[in-house]
């Protein structure tokens, strides 16, 4: 109740930080894919850089957030305070799904169907993109549908560096012990979150090889 | 056989220990033994809590649980009042003004006053004798930028100000004595509005250029090991925001030896004190228990 009077009173800035939050997930998930996916491939490719590589991914998940960004801030690029440094760190939380399911979902296809493919005379380009990525699109698809509804949630803490976004009512509402703020903030990015697990849900369904 | 017999007496000491359990809780409810010492999430609290227990258990042997780091002000405060914490160490300015919402106060004395007659009345806590200094809220600025442009008080700052980035908590950007009454009473204008980020980074983000001005804590040891000068409040916006121990009535009632160890500590720490003190933690790393162990040896032998 109170949440509803909420939102009609505010509904300029509720709207305005629903669209940052928006951002903040889709350029992060954007940069992540376009980063983890080739990185996956690569990992296929090099067997022996699977333990260090997935193995930061891995560590990059522990690292607390406010620590990431006080490391962040002095960085001459990366860094400084605002969306780009919020971003950065989404990035660096969404990479471990998307390699990991890149990785994974390539060397689980059977190596009769990659022999098969190499006896017609595939190239590597060739067997990756006929062969490699379509039939392990699902478990692709998968890592990024985790990584972007994660995102959503994590996306709260840009908050912390100044980059707006839904996380504001939730950091505002924790210091002042307001619960309708909290929830005003935590509602709409639990929603956003069913949101886009069901969008990807159908993507998924579209494009995987039964 | 032997595996039932295994089972039983693992059963046995499940039951034991909720035996226990229960026990333990029953006497947590009367609250017969252990006292509940809680502090806001920052280092200087957090330090003066663990000051308050370490005494607490020297001179009265009872038994002192921490829960340190709690959250803000108003967590504190939720937290003391529904009886989870006995103990914590508040600011008369922040308590006139933040939770009893009123406008700033003109004098340490009329604040004080204040403050302990209205927590008394409204919800049994009182407020024990100050430790001594100030905390105030720092608004601070790159010594090199404070040199270089002659800046001493915020309203030499708010000349400036219309060129400069700000940076703040969020709990400064919505107190009653936070930003907005600040920069009414300075006509305090920035090129943007302020950034709203976490405190912690604050001082980083202002050490490294990324923004101007921040409001700190004035015994907060970072300002100098960071380069970093307050500014003086010219107009006496802030009201003052002295340290004491804020404590159930109802603990005082049953333990009254608890208050007689808490006054020992009355005055004891100056604003420059407080300063060490807080940079022994946030600048040397050294350990908080050691830390209240060797200033406790040292000041109240």
């Amino acid at each position: 109740m109170n949440l509803v009077r909420f939102y009609l009173d505010n509904a300029r800035e509720v709207a305005g930080l629903v669209g940052q939050h928006l951002v903040l997930v889709l350029v992060s998930t954007a940069i992540a894919v376009a980063l983890g996916v080739p990185l996956g491939i690569l990992l296929t490719r090099r067997p022996a850089w699977r333990g260090p590589v997935l193995g930061l991914a891995n560590l990059f998940q522990t690292i607390p957030s406010l620590a990431l960004f006080g490391f962040l801030i002095p960085l001459p690029i990366l860094g400084g305070i605002g969306a780009r440094t919020a971003i950065v760190a989404l990035v660096v939380y969404a990479l471990l799904p998307i390699v990991r399911n890149t990785y994974v979902g390539i060397s689980g296809i059977d190596p009769a169907v990659r022999e098969a493919a190499r006896g017609m005379g595939m190239t590597d380009g060739e067997l990756l993109r006929l062969v490699e990525l379509p039939l392990s699109a699902g478990v692709i698809l998968a890592g990024i549908r985790v990584a972007t509804v994660v995102g959503v949630g994590t996306a709260t803490i840009a908050a912390a560096i100044g980059a707006g976004g839904l996380g504001v009512y939730i950091f505002r509402g924790v210091a002042v012990v307001d619960n309708t703020l909290i929830l005003a903030g935590a509602v709409p990015a639990a929603l956003l979150a069913l949101g886009a697990d069901g969008l990807l849900g159908l993507l998924e369904r579209r494009f995987v090889w039964r | 056989m032997a595996l039932g017999g295994r089972a039983d007496g693992r059963t046995g000491g499940r039951a034991r220990r909720a035996a226990t359990l229960l026990v333990g809780v029953a006497l947590g409810c009367h609250g017969t033994d252990r006292i509940v010492v809680g502090a806001k999430n920052f280092t200087e609290s957090d330090l003066l809590a663990e000051i308050a227990a370490q005494q607490i258990e020297r001179r009265t042997g009872l038994t002192v649980e921490r829960k340190l780091h709690l959250g803000g002000t108003f967590v504190c405060h939720s937290a003391i009042t529904a009886g989870q914490i006995d103990l914590y160490v508040e600011y008369t300015g922040t308590a006139y003004t933040a939770v009893l919402k009123h406008a700033a106060g003109p004098s340490a004395d009329s604040v004080r006053t204040a403050v302990t007659r209205e927590y008394r009345e409204r919800w049994g806590l009182a407020w024990l004798d100050p430790f001594g200094f100030n905390n105030t809220f720092a608004i601070a600025v790159r010594q090199a930028d404070a040199e270089r442009l002659g800046l001493h008080t915020i309203s030499d700052l708010a000349r400036v100000a219309p060129q400069w980035h700000a940076g703040f908590g969020y709990e400064f950007l919505n107190r009653a004595d936070g930003f907005p009454g600040l920069a009414a009473a300075y006509g305090l204008r920035f090129a943007a509005p302020p950034t709203a980020m976490d405190l912690g980074l604050t001082y980083r983000a202002l050490a490294d250029g990324k923004i101007d001005v921040i409001a700190g804590n004035s015994t907060d040891g970072q300002l100098a090991a960071l380069h970093l000068v307050a500014l003086v409040d010219d107009r006496h916006y802030f009201p003052p925001y002295e340290a004491a121990p804020v404590v159930r009535g109802a603990l005082l009632e049953r333990h009254p030896e608890v208050g007689r160890a808490l006054a020992e500590l009355r005055g004891k720490i100056d604003d420059d004190e407080m300063r060490r003190l807080n940079a022994q933690a946030d600048v040397e790393h050294k350990d908080l228990h050691a830390i209240a162990r060797d200033w406790l040896a040292r000041a109240v032998p």
